[in-house]
């Protein structure tokens, strides 16, 4: 399918814009050269009928289409009312700066679409560009909102033809981009187009109800309801404690007592959900390490204490207001002195950046990230260390958030350089690394086919950067380990290598950075790391 | 909202197959699905023994057990599971067992 797209032809109702060619997206190296299946399922013929996969066949939102002109009309002007507000002071006040600074200051100079890996992965498709989304949110603005005389927008080039189909096609672009900001960095102009596809996202959730089903209505409203975006409670959360306390014990000969609502600590540690449900090794890591280092934590059982995730970072400011508020009152109420926010890139720049524009008075609680206090145990020789135990090939996977937004990038480095003789960087890495492909709400957007493309495309240039890491040892009969500090990213992963087969082909076993330093702890009895697929 | 035949029935399910309508979940539906999910003729006692499970479970703390629970707790490990339902505990037995489909970072 031709990849030069126009504007006009997006605003066209019909077909489908663009569509994944396997010969063109970027090649992998051997065995995952092979073509072997088509690299993204076909949505049924009854489906394509409910929801709108006119932009590549795929779909993370899938509206249906109007019933009627009236219908399609009031569609319309809901999203240019919501346009409005997204400009005025008022209704903006938290992104409105920097918003109207890239749509007023782009050049279109394309230097951001180099360094996109989901533009690059698809095999340069027009409609992934970085400035793809912003040009058509900059003409809308100039047609509808501004009402440009329409000589000045033909000689501008500005005019867009706006009706239901347009609108569809742009919800869905919005959630084409993983947010990974790797073009806010490298724009001369300091223009940020990953933050134009999250306040798209914004103008369709907040004032128009749409937003995909796992990011609201089982994300962000489960967590404030029953206290967790995977619908755990605080029963179902002291039940798997129970199981990671019995089975540290069986790992360590050790009895230990993790700590739960535990008033007057001078840390309440808040993990990803996910951890407690899909990845329990490390939070065990986590209390195994901070029992044997003496630190004075404690985990919550509060709505939203016991989840660091906010998934309104990615989508809706409402949401996000309300959930944040919720953890910094889980914190209050056991008067801890501070925060601090386990293996997830996310939460980091969710409790840590972005909370400090609306939690304000006694709930602006210091908040921080785990990772330079795991760099001071294990540099300072808190613990006994013996790194002939993760004596195997490790790379290390950066979540974008803690490196490029926040510039967390050495202490994690420190601790592997100490601890692992084998430790190798993917290239790029550090601010410049790509995302694993499933950045904000990707990875667990489980829905139709959207994870095929996010396996075959969005995370294909760190497929590609993880494989080549390894290339001195490229086969399954040595295990490797992807150190992915982050449960997003380790969710993306799973469902990544588990697309391409990476276990059976290449024997790269994924996991945090806690395990890590656990399974380098001398007086384990047994390794810590258990080297089979989960 | 799809729906999906089951052993003669319609019943509402999500985009993956996922029945929405917990309530309408019977043993037939179980046997029913399990044709559509690759397993062939009738279902075995280990098959029910993990179903059971899974509804015990989530009868009791309203999610699906964590699968390393799963594992311990009904003496299977991954890989009898996945030759039990080859889909996988979360998008086969869970499915089966009249599951919603998992949500959060998990």
């Amino acid at each position: 399918m031709k990849k030069e797209m126009k504007i006009d032809e997006f605003c066209r109702p019909g077909e489908q814009l663009a569509e994944i060619d396997p010969a063109e997206i970027i090649p992998l190296p051997p065995p995952y050269d092979r073509i072997e299946k088509a690299p993204i399922r076909k949505l049924a013929e009854e489906q394509r009928k409910r929801m709108d996969a006119s932009l590549d066949g795929v779909v993370a939102i899938g509206l249906t289409p109007p019933a009627s002109p009236e219908e399609e009309k009031a569609f319309i002007e809901k999203f240019l009312a919501g346009l409005e507000k997204l400009f005025s002071a008022d209704d903006n006040w938290t992104f409105l700066q920097p918003l109207t600074h890239t749509l007023e200051y782009c050049v279109k100079c394309q230097i951001c679409s180099d360094a996109c890996p989901t533009y690059l992965a698809s095999g340069r498709q027009d409609i992934y560009r970085p400035t793809m989304r912003p040009e058509i949110l900059r003409r809308i603005i100039h047609t509808y909102v501004k009402k440009d005389h329409l000589l000045l927008r033909k000689f501008q080039g500005s005019d867009i033809d706006l009706n239901w189909q347009t609108l569809a096609r742009l919800a869905e672009l919005a959630y084409r981009c993983t947010l990974c900001r790797r073009c806010a960095q490298v724009c001369l102009l300091g223009c940020d187009n990953a933050l134009v596809s999250r306040e798209i996202r914004k103008v369709f959730s907040q004032q128009m109800g749409i937003a995909p089903k796992e990011l609201h209505e089982k994300g962000s409203v489960q967590q404030l309801r029953v206290g967790s975006s995977t619908g755990m409670t605080p029963a179902a959360l002291k039940n798997i404690m129970e199981f990671v306390e019995e089975e540290i014990e069986e790992k360590t000969g050790r009895k230990i007592k993790i700590p739960v609502d535990k008033k007057g600590a001078d840390m309440l540690l808040i993990h990803n959900a996910g951890e407690f449900m899909a990845w329990p090794e490390n939070l065990e890591a986590f209390a195994i390490l901070l029992d044997a280092a003496g630190v004075d934590w404690t985990l919550s059982t509060e709505i939203a204490g016991y989840d660091s995730v906010n998934y309104g970072v990615w989508y809706d400011d409402i949401q996000f207001a309300r959930v944040a508020i919720r953890q910094s009152m889980a914190a209050k109420s056991l008067g801890v002195r501070k925060i601090s926010l386990g293996e997830c890139g996310h939460a980091h720049k969710a409790g840590i950046v972005v909370a400090d524009r609306v939690l304000t008075g006694d709930l602006n609680i210091p908040r921080e990230s785990i990772l330079p206090l795991l760099e001071e145990i294990v540099l300072r020789g808190r613990i006994k260390l013996d790194p002939s135990r993760n004596n195997f090939p490790v790379t290390l996977h950066d979540p974008c958030n803690m490196v490029r937004l926040m510039g967390i990038v050495a202490p994690q480095r420190r601790i592997l350089k100490q601890i692992c003789p084998q430790f190798r960087e993917m290239e790029p890495h550090g601010v410049e690394n790509y995302c694993c492909g499933g950045g904000s709400g990707f990875a667990i957007t489980q829905s139709t086919n959207f994870p095929d493309w996010r396996s075959a495309v969005s995370g294909r240039m760190k497929m590609k950067q993880i494989l080549t890491a390894f290339e001195d040892v490229p086969g399954p009969e040595v295990k490797k380990y992807l150190c992915a500090p982050c449960s997003n990213c380790k969710g993306q992963f799973r469902d990544m290598f588990e697309y391409y087969g990476v276990w059976e082909k290449s024997g790269i076993l994924y996991g945090g950075l806690v395990e890590l330093i656990v399974n380098a702890m001398t007086n384990l009895k047994k390794p810590f790391i258990q080297w089979e697929w989960h | 909202m799809p729906q999906l035949e089951v052993g003669g029935k319609a019943y509402e399910v999500d985009e993956d197959g996922f029945l929405q309508e917990l309530d309408k979940w019977s043993r037939d539906f179980a046997q029913g699905y399990a044709s559509i999910e690759g397993i062939e003729g009738v279902l075995t006692e280990e098959h029910w023994k993990l179903i059971d499970y899974i509804r015990d479970y989530y009868a009791q703390f309203g999610i699906a057990p964590m699968i390393r629970k799963m594992c311990k707790d009904t003496g299977f490990n991954l890989k009898q599971i996945y030759e039990l339902f080859p889909s996988g505990p979360a998008k086969g037995a869970c499915k089966l067992a009249g599951l919603s489909k998992p949500t959060g970072c998990v």
